[in-house]
């Protein structure tokens, strides 16, 4: 019996045809993030190189494994999946480690597991799921309430660990999927002036002062330079100092004599920019656009409106991760805790990035099953 | 399972705005890189090299001070401080008891320099102590394991050796102020130590050499990674000075708790051997920051121990300035050598009587013995021919009434009256018998030690004015002498010889066997006296001050010394003896008994 390629079960054909570039460019991403993590921590008493790249072969097989999935399957189990990732939430705030004043981790020896990473994952399934039955032009009202309801609620968990940061990642995915499935612009319109509302009683009523510290010295970055403009300050002499070309691998000195703190986790990409210079910065940014750009495009052919919701909402979610975690080195936006996705040193979330980017290339393989 | 036909489209179309959406972000975010790293990219890596380098001064070693004999005046001697560098404290409270225990002082004492301290950066270390003894040194080097916030910080201080007896001529040193920096831009930085008086200023870019610097590349932490550069110290020069430390810790003593001042120097050169103003202070009180109290003490005191007596203080010169009338007369041919005034013990000129010192007179004076017994009715009369602007002008030959162009700044200028002078300044026409007390050194007429010095030195030397100084090597080509008559110069010296050394001389208590003096006595009256009152039953502050200026050997002089003692009484009592010793310092006694 032989396999053929004009068969009706095409399996190796379409392999051959999945966006595979999105995994090189993960690979590679993260081929660079190792690097970065290593000149950032190569000061410190733990070299973090060895760490992450646990955590990438990890995501790697994390990555096989969603790919091999089938996300109908996964999507007819998302309640359970959306469920059991609440439980997590709720679990780890009894049960979590605290770490730089979040709750927000499950310790697991020297390793620790990010719950709300994972979390927003099985948000999204369920989101597509909820979305893609509707099956109409625009959404309804109650509908788009429906959503907001359910990333309202992972959300008010992950704000009870303190990382708004983290919890305010639910909202690009959300809307990015809202906004495929249909969102008329009078409401797109209200819901912005609802932002505005809600801004305000947010800044009087729920954030904390550190919060609010944050976005002042984003506002005024001179007012606290040995606080919270510290940072701040840090990141932008190191971005500014590696001017067009960079300082060479491994010989900034915001990095090499630490002034420059957070600089393996969240702001590893002004490490990036001290020694690689705007050159590096923008091959990098260019890599980050090309892997959404191809990510849409897995959207465009998918299947189905589940296939085309979840990627939407994956995707919307890692390019939120780019833009801001950039846009916060160079001190475009308030600094946040937000990561840069396969950049940054972290575990759940290297992790998560790679089952998101095998959840993707998981619709593309199967866009031509079952039609 | 039923297919219903999927609403796909709508969602496929509305993609391509997402990623416009998100390609004006990438956008906006490159071109917020472009602006830091490409448009600011110099001002961030000034920026960061700033954070990285840390700029070191290297103090260069200041220049000694020798006197003539090189004799070490001024020294540079190690002093330990004490710092505590907070960011790398787990526990000051802790630290802080530790210094507290090693110095023996109160914990409370050392908080209060944190705390005053605290708004300056924290990775600047706080100064807690200065001047550790060896013994706390060592004390704080073995804890070093246990309390690595503490640092010891050595620093050059500057020893005088001789504290108060060099004092007005060496001056001291003192924190760079807003008006050094503004002299001389560039030379001096805040904080630098510079000469505040004396040859430490006027020599003080000789002296101060210059600073190096050493580039530090530091962390976050402050803690030196490497030596990125090092530019060396360049050590001052030493300052050899013409001074003669025997010399002038014999007229110190002499002075004791006397207010005064003293001055020797070669009439041949204008080298100052001797620069003594009494009473003195401790330069090595300047060192360090002084209290308010030892400020007040220096500052209220009534004897200005501050004041260099010898170019700041004027007084009229007594009967010293009888030799600038003599010369004048002479030169102008007013009087002859053997042209006699009969002194009677007083005189009337423009209706007014005037005493002689000697109350039964002298008899009959020529100018030989006007000046060896100080007669003043000849005096009196010669002025009275010579007129007011005359004698002014010999004054100014003999370089009086100005500043002597001495190294050391601040001289006085004195006052030497004329008619003009009383015009413009007073506002009234110069009264004749004013010129009668100018005559005998009195009334409005003004003279520092250190201007009748230099009158004295061209006295002995023939006729020229040198330029007082302290640094050697100076320049020190006398003058052209001046327009005088060289027999006038002749005549008088020989008549101060006689001063000392021939019988109703007024100064012959200075005699010595061994070396032929010349001098002259003089006596400034402070208060005007009607009636013939003993100096000794005078209130102290009313009592006259005592002049003696003088110069040996006689044929070929070497040494010219003014002793002027405030209040002290006659010249010839108070003054005279501290010159006698300067002679026999300097001469030594050949024949020892």
């Amino acid at each position: 019996m032989t396999l053929t390629l004009a068969d009706d079960r095409p399996l190796l054909r379409h392999l051959a045809d999945v966006r595979w570039v999105l995994l090189a460019l993960a690979l590679l991403l993260a081929a660079i993030g190792l690097a970065t993590v290593h000149s950032a921590s190569s000061e410190l008493a733990v070299d973090y190189l060895p760490r992450q790249a646990v955590w990438v072969a990890l995501g790697l097989l994390a990555l096989f494994a969603a790919l091999g999935v089938d996300y109908q399957s996964l999507t007819k189990f998302s309640l359970p999946l959306y469920v059991g990732g609440l439980l997590a939430l709720a679990a780890v705030l009894f049960l979590g480690t605290e770490r730089g004043g979040a709750r927000s981790w499950f310790g697991i020896g020297s390793f620790g597991l990010q719950p709300s990473e994972f979390a927003k994952l099985t948000t999204a399934l369920l989101l597509a799921r909820y979305l893609a039955a509707t099956n109409r032009r625009y959404l309804r009202l109650h509908e788009i309430a429906g959503a907001c309801g359910l990333v309202a609620v992972p959300m008010a968990l992950i704000v009870l660990q303190k990382d708004l940061g983290s919890a305010a990642m639910f909202l690009p995915m959300l809307a990015g999927m809202l906004f495929v499935a249909g969102v008329r612009w009078q409401v797109i319109v209200a819901a912005a002036l609802l932002a505005l509302v809600a801004g305000g009683v947010l800044w009087n009523f729920v954030m904390l002062d550190y919060q609010k510290g944050r976005v002042m010295t984003f506002l005024d970055p001179g007012r606290d330079p040995l606080g919270a403009g510290y940072q701040l300050r840090q990141s932008k002499i190191a971005v500014g100092s590696g001017q067009i070309v960079g300082r060479g691998y491994m010989q900034g000195t915001q990095s090499q004599l630490r002034f420059l703190p957070a600089r393996h986790t969240d702001f590893v990409f002004a490490v990036l920019a001290e020694e690689w210079g705007f050159l590096g910065v923008a091959s990098v940014l260019v890599l980050y656009g090309i892997f959404i750009f191809n990510g849409a495009m897995v959207a465009v052919r998918a299947r189905d409106r589940t296939g085309i919701l979840l990627v939407v909402g994956l995707l919307a979610g890692f390019a939120f991760h780019v833009a801001y975690n950039t846009a916060m080195v160079v001190g475009l936006v308030p600094i946040t805790g937000i990561p840069l996705p396969f950049l940054s040193y972290g575990g759940s979330f290297t992790l998560a990035s790679f089952l998101a980017t095998g959840m993707i290339l998981g619709v593309d393989l199967r866009r031509y099953v079952n039609r | 399972m039923k297919r219903v036909r999927e609403e796909r489209e709508n969602l496929v179309s509305r993609i391509p705005r997402l990623q416009v959406f998100f390609a004006a972000l990438m956008i906006i975010i490159a071109t917020g890189y472009w602006r830091v790293q490409v448009v600011g990219g110099d001002f961030y890596r000034g920026l960061a090299e700033n954070n990285r380098l840390r700029r070191v001064p290297i103090k260069a070693p200041r220049g000694l001070i020798y006197d003539r004999d090189d004799r070490l005046l001024v020294d540079n001697v190690p002093s330990y401080n004490l710092l505590l560098d907070g960011s790398r404290s787990a526990n000051v409270e802790r630290a802080l008891a530790f210094a507290a225990a090693v110095l023996e002082r109160e914990p409370s004492e050392l908080r209060s320099a944190v705390e005053r301290h605290s708004g300056r950066s924290r990775f600047e270390p706080v100064l807690l102590a200065e001047n550790l003894t060896l013994a706390d040194v060592s004390q704080v080097s073995v804890a070093q394991l246990e309390y690595p916030e503490f640092e010891i910080d050595v620093e050059h201080l500057r020893l005088y050796r001789h504290g108060p007896l060099t004092a007005h001529a060496l001056g001291y040193l003192g924190e760079a102020t807003e008006e050094d920096l503004a002299r001389r831009p560039g030379a001096y930085q805040p904080g630098d130590l510079v000469g505040r008086k004396g040859m430490e200023r006027v020599f003080d870019l000789h002296l101060r050499g210059r600073d190096g610097e050493r580039e530090l590349i530091v962390d976050s932490r402050g803690r030196t990674r490497e030596e990125h550069g090092r530019e060396a110290a360049v050590a001052g020069k030493n300052l050899h000075l013409t001074l003669d430390l025997e010399l002038q810790q014999e007229a110190a003593r002499y002075l004791g708790e006397r207010a005064g001042a003293a001055v020797a120097l070669d009439p041949r050169s204008g080298e100052v051997l001797m620069l003594v103003s009494a009473p003195s202070y401790n330069p090595n009180l300047f060192t360090r920051r002084l209290d308010d109290e030892q400020w007040r003490e220096l500052i209220d005191s009534p004897y200005h121990p501050l004041q260099n007596r010898t170019i700041q203080n004027a007084h009229p010169p007594g009967s010293v300035f009888k030799m600038v009338l003599a010369v004048a007369g002479l030169s102008e041919g007013t009087v002859s050598p053997t042209d006699s005034v009969f002194c009677s013990g007083s005189t009337t000129i423009y209706n007014r009587r005037n005493r002689c010192w000697l109350r039964r007179g002298h008899g009959w004076v020529n100018l030989r013995k006007a000046i060896k017994e100080s007669c003043d009715v000849y005096f009196y009369h010669l002025g009275q021919k010579l007129g007011i602007n005359r004698i002014a002008h010999y004054a100014r030959l003999f370089g009086l009434g100005g500043p002597t162009g001495f190294d050391i700044p601040g001289e006085k200028a004195g006052l030497i009256p004329d008619t003009e002078w009383s015009l413009a300044r007073r506002g009234s026409p110069w009264y004749p018998g004013e010129t009668i007390s100018v005559a005998i050194g009195q009334g409005p007429i003004l003279v520092t030690p250190l201007q009748l010095a230099g009158m004295t030195a061209a006295l002995a030397n023939g006729g020229r004015l040198v330029r007082p100084h302290l640094a050697r090597g100076g320049r020190s080509a006398p003058s052209a002498p001046i327009a005088v008559d060289p027999d006038a110069i002749a005549l008088v010296r020989e008549a101060m010889w006689a001063v000392v050394n021939e019988e109703h001389g007024t100064g012959s208590s200075v005699r010595l066997p061994y070396v032929q003096i010349a001098g002259k006595t003089g006596t400034a009256q402070v208060v005007e006296q009607r009636t013939w009152t003993r100096n000794e039953d005078l209130p102290e502050e009313h009592r006259d001050h005592a002049w003696f200026v003088s110069f040996a050997p006689v044929d070929d002089p070497r040494l010219v010394v003014v002793a002027f003692v405030e209040h002290g009484g006659h010249g010839s009592d108070a003054a005279a003896p501290l010159a006698k010793r300067i002679y026999e310092s300097y001469f030594g006694d050949p024949d020892p008994r």
